[in-house]
């Protein structure tokens, strides 16, 4: 049975070890780069006791990396903690205080936290010689304040993580959507962070104000829904769903959260904001949103569309989000693809292809939903759910391999003067083959060719729509075709969504294997180990991830299974 | 399943496809200049590599292998040197490789092909990117012509468009950007069409257990096995799957193999790629990677999807029928040379699919023996083509006159596989085409179909000799001033072809000949595999319920 723990009872730090490895990591980057030699003198007297806080700070601590640093290695501790937890089965820990349970930690939870420090990790590894940073020999005030910038980033990116950890644990709405603002805000934050370039500040406005009423919309939902139900708990809501599903106060409170989380996923007709963020923010932290965060929003989407109002419990039958969640999902991944085409700065054409690829995780959902519930179906749809959220699973940890890795070869790029052209990627083979090739490899990977992760990822989303289109079906053996159900169009529309989106992608790996370097690019790339390291992990967990996938299918399997064995 | 060494997955696939990797990423760390110097002991390893890969199909060819059965007597269904290992097992793919006689011409027909591209390209720049992608390439192609599991079949069939994409990217001609796109997303397109039609039938066999299917899915991507169910659930009039979805999947996988072959309204990639791609890659292109069209078909719908093959025959005649007609009469109109040959392959192609269309055992051999025929002889018109491109700057018929004084070696070469394309008896392309007519005359009287259908191949018999005729005359024949060069040369003494390229000419010349000659050669396992297949899988089940 789930071992329940009160929260800072016996076992909690244990339990959230990666959480707590972060806000000790918080802490330290606070501390460490103020450490100096100031002294404090002992009023009245003349002794002078070292207090270290301020003062002239040492050599080691001054260097402006040192957050990057720490911060990169914070995450990778929490990454391993949380990896470590799979090792020997899984204990399923409950966080409650009295009845209310608070959070879990299950497969679920910890596979959503490897995705997040996963990527926060690479982002952060790659951001350690990207960010404006004066020289340590340069003293100055604004040296210094430079500086410091490198702390804040890092902060924010920490509190991200913690925010990001929430959501995937909580098993209270409410808890939930603090995790999610927490979350919200740093990303605010962290888009808005080049503040030098005017798309920078831009970004971050654009992106606050849809955000910020895109969680308005939601926590009134939220705020609807307690209403109807006196609770926020998952389980409870469950419970009240099974019971008066179709009310109208409860629709509409899934209604408004549906915006609220859609505005994460980038989903359409929510998505405007994103491309201008992908855009004006720093290509780590584009990356970061494309990845993480989306996948913070799909755990809200799951934890929503399949825990609360679980198509499993309804009466007659039939999930009340089908419809609309089909359309969106349409309009998602048709209106993406099709933006994509026209877009010439690789970021937004990116941002796009990420809205596509919310299309086809919101079509996957969607055949969740189609799928029939009655007793003589009941296993059946069991196992076609268990593969659709696997898929799901699979293709949020993969697209941090390819997605996150594309931005951070993007990012290479803006550090020599902005370069949000498709023309700014020109001759890329000639300057530096390697970036070249890999960022050939992450477009192939994202259009789903094979041997890559990206291919393998979308096969499962199909594979997951159409065996939830057929399980009527397959149960009898003859099969007209017009008797399948109209989920499978989804997936029809989907692979024709990919064919569109191969062409640019493509047009990616022209420019740079074609083009000649643009004005002023023609010289070596600028220098950076640390980006160059992570863009090497990203190559070669995508070309891994698409060969010898076995493991991480079954641990997405076991994830899967962790979230919808709760009902 | 075979034991002892996997003489597939080690030489024939795993070789080229790992040796290219690793050759390119020693490649990718070099200076410009050090590339530069590198480039012939790259040429040398890939020639190497492509000649131990010839020298163990070969040895597979006259059946010295340990644990091999004869070719021609395999049964259908069965497998020589069949290995088989765990690759994702939670969905029951297999890495599962094996050949029969169907397969076996094709993957022979890869390695030969191979060292011969090199040689005939021996000069191409930038040669230690060129010759890896080419070696890759192979990798591919056997690797589509070897699998055994739908997984691996797909994996391998969009591998082939990398190596090919590059190859048209980086050494082809002036609009080789567009050509490349048109290419990969013509290709892709279809082939995604044809992953769905596979998925979905994947989901629709029965479900079942056993180390072959997927532990959290119960099906299983492995072909054999998928053939075998077809073939018991389409026996006695029943359909596999039912009536309405077997058509309906034999239209999915239609569309990606008739797209790959190419046929009549799928074909406008075709034309594009191959004028601008480097003689190299149109060698590859014309001579095997086409085949995977034809290939696919035989191995999947045909077998699995027997009923809805028939219900499409006229389709398919009809789309057969068009492909031949429509590639030789754009032929006629055709100014360069490369565009010619291209339309002449689809016009080729059109006579592979008019073989299958028949459904009989003839037609089929005969589309067979095409798919190999030309993919001796198509190699040899585009290296042709290359040779004109890479010694007189043009490809444009009627810019060269009387080029047989110039050049003989490059006129007799043309000459060669102009007269091999048409269909001159000796030649292995006539033993396929008269075959192809044989079964055509057979069909029409047995199924009391109007004897009009033979006016399109009758018709197309002339128009190919014109268009062949017609060119070779105004390129190596008379008119224009034959004392002088062409004006492409602009004033430069005028080359005959290089030795690499006149012994790969030779080669593929003496192949043609003894082909044609001796057919039965590749024709046996052909026939054999034929037989087996109408005996074993088609007759049951047509003849079964009707």
């Amino acid at each position: 049975m789930d071992d329940v723990i009160k929260p800072f009872g016996d076992g909690f730090v244990t339990a959230l070890a990666p959480e707590f490895v972060l806000v000790i990591g918080l802490f330290t980057l606070m501390i460490v780069p103020n450490l100096g030699d100031a002294k404090f003198r002992i009023p009245l007297t003349q002794v002078r006791i070292p207090w270290l806080f301020g003062g002239k700070r040492g050599t080691l601590d001054s260097d402006p990396r040192l957050p990057g640093i720490f911060a990169s290695l914070f995450f990778v501790m929490a990454f391993i903690l949380a990896a470590v937890s799979f090792i020997g089965g899984m204990e399923t820990k409950t966080i409650a205080s009295g009845t209310n349970e608070l959070l879990k930690v299950d497969e679920f939870s910890r596979l959503f936290e490897l995705i997040f420090y996963g990527a926060l990790a690479l982002a952060s590894i790659a951001s350690i010689d990207r960010l404006p940073a004066t020289s340590r020999k340069d003293r100055s005030v604004s040296g210094l304040y430079n500086n410091r910038r490198q702390v804040d980033f890092y902060i924010l990116l920490i509190t991200c993580g913690l925010g990001m950890s929430v959501v995937a644990l909580a098993q209270d709405l409410f808890l939930l959507f603090i995790g999610l603002e927490l979350a919200s805000f740093s990303t605010y934050v962290l888009v808005a962070f080049m503040k030098e370039t005017k798309e920078g500040s831009e970004a971050g406005m654009k992106y606050f104000i849809v955000g910020s009423v895109a969680s308005g919309v939601g926590l009134y939902g939220l705020s609807l829904l307690y209403l109807w139900s006196g609770s926020l708990q998952f389980e409870e809501l469950t419970a009240h769903f099974n019971a008066t599903g179709m009310d109208p106060l409860p629709l509409t409170a899934l209604g408004m959260l549906l915006v609220g989380f859609g505005f994460k996923v980038s989903a359409a007709p929510f998505h405007f904001a994103a491309p201008d963020a992908y855009a004006g923010a720093p290509g780590p932290v584009a990356g970061v949103l494309a990845t993480a965060s989306k996948a913070m929003g799909i755990v809200g989407l799951l934890r929503i569309l399949l825990v609360v109002a679980a198509p499993e419990g309804m009466e007659d039958s039939t999930t009340v989000w089908l419809i609309a969640l089909a359309v969106l999902s349409v309009i998602t991944m048709t209106w993406g693809n099709i933006a994509a085409l026209g877009s010439t700065n690789p970021k937004r054409m990116l941002a796009y292809s990420s809205v596509a690829h919310a299309g086809y995780m919101l079509a996957a959902i969607t055949a969740i939903g189609a799928l029939n519930w009655d007793a003589a179906h009941a296993d059946t749809s069991r196992t076609a759910a268990l593969a659709v959220v696997t898929a799901l699973m699979f293709h949020l940890v993969v697209l941090v391999c390819f997605k996150l890795g594309a931005f951070l070869v993007l990012s290479l790029l803006e550090s020599e003067n902005g370069g949000h052209t498709l023309e700014s990627l020109g001759g890329l083979v000639k300057r530096e083959p390697f970036l070249a090739v890999a960022m050939f490899i992450f477009m192939m990977s994202l259009a789903g060719v094979p041997p890559l992760a990206g291919f393998l990822s979308k096969l499962l989303v199909i594979m997951g729509i159409v065996k939830a289109a057929l399980i009527e079906s397959t149960a009898s053996g003859n099969v007209t075709f017009s008797e399948i159900h109209w989920v499978w169009y989804l997936a029809l529309i989907m692979v024709i969504n990919s064919a569109i989106s191969v062409f640019y992608y493509l047009r990616v790996g022209l420019v740079m294997f074609f083009n000649e370097p643009e004005e002023g690019r023609e010289g070596p790339l600028p220098r950076g180990t640390s980006v160059r390291l992570a863009i090497v992990a990203c190559v070669a967990s995508t070309i891994y991830f698409g060969v010898g996938a076995g493991q991480l299918i079954a641990l997405c399997e076991s994830a899967a299974n962790a979230l919808l064995g709760v009902r | 399943m075979t034991t002892g060494i996997d003489w597939i997955s080690i030489p024939l696939v795993g070789l080229p496809l790992i040796s290219s990797i690793v050759l390119l990423i020693f490649i990718g760390n070099m200076s410009a200049a050090a590339r530069e110097k590198l480039g012939p002991s790259i040429r040398m390893v890939s020639l190497i590599v492509s000649f131990i890969m010839l020298g163990v199909t070969t040895m597979m060819f006259f059946g010295q292998m340990d644990n091999m059965g004869d070719w021609a007597t395999l049964n259908f269904g069965s497998f020589n040197f069949e290995h088989r290992y765990e690759w994702i097992e939670a969905l029951g793919i297999h890495w599962s490789v094996g050949m029969d006689a169907l397969s076996f011409p094709m993957v022979w027909l890869t390695t030969f092909l191979l060292p011969i591209t090199i040689v005939a390209t021996w000069n191409e720049k930038n040669a230690s990117v060129y010759f890896p992608l080419i070696l890759m390439m192979g990798g591919a192609l056997i690797g589509v012509f070897v699998a055994l599991d739908l997984f691996m079949f797909y994996v391998f069939w969009e591998l082939t468009l990398i190596p090919m994409f590059f190859l048209i990217l980086k050494w082809g001609g002036k609009d080789r950007k567009y050509a490349s796109q048109k290419f990969f997303i013509y290709t892709f397109t279809a082939s995604v069409v044809m992953l769905l039609g596979l998925v979905t039938m994947y989901f629709l066999q029965p479900e079942s257990s056993g180390p072959l299917f997927g532990t959290w899915t119960g099906r299983t991507f492995d072909i054999p096995t998928l053939i075998s169910h077809s073939q018991a659930a389409n026996a006695n009039g029943m359909w596999f799957l039912g009536e309405s979805m077997q058509k309906v999947l034999f239209v999915m996988l239609m569309i990606g193999f008739l797209v790959k072959l190419p046929s009549v309204p799928f074909h406008t990639w075709l034309p594009d790629a191959h004028v601008q791609a480097p003689t190299g890659g149109s060698m590859l292109l014309a001579g095997v990677m086409l085949k995977m069209g034809a290939y696919g078909m035989f191995r999947l719908p045909l077998a699995m999807f027997p009923h809805a093959a028939e219900f499409f025959q006229f389709w398919l005649l009809a789309l057969g029928m068009v492909s031949l007609v429509w590639g030789a009469v754009v032929c006629l109109g055709q100014t360069n040379l490369k565009k010619m040959v291209a339309y002449s392959s689809v016009s080729h192609m059109g006579v592979i699919l008019i073989g299958i269309a028949t459904m009989q055992p003839l037609g089929w051999a005969a589309a067979l023996f095409m798919m190999f025929a030309h993919g001796i002889i198509s190699p040899m018109l585009f290296a042709v083509c290359g040779a004109f491109k890479h010694h007189y700057h043009s490809m444009e018929i009627g810019a060269m006159r009387g080029m047989a004084k110039h050049s003989p070696w490059l006129a007799t070469s043309m000459m060669f596989a102009w007269m091999a394309s048409l269909g001159l008896p000796l030649l292995a392309g006539f033993v396929a085409e008269l075959m192809m007519f044989l079964a055509l005359w057979h069909f029409l009287a047995a199924e009391n179909w109007s004897v009009f259908w033979m006016v399109g191949p009758a018709f197309v018999l002339a128009i190919t000799a014109a268009y062949y005729l017609w060119s070779m005359q105004r390129t190596i024949f008379e008119g224009g001033d034959e004392t002088q060069p062409p004006a492409s040369l602009h004033g430069e003494p005028v080359p005959d072809i290089a030795d690499s390229e006149k012994i790969s000419m030779v080669i593929m010349a003496a192949f043609t000949i003894l082909f044609g000659v001796m057919p039965w050669i590749a024709l046996d396992m052909m026939n054999g595999w034929t037989v087996a297949f109408f005996e074993q899988l088609l007759i049951p089940i047509l003849n079964g319920g009707v």
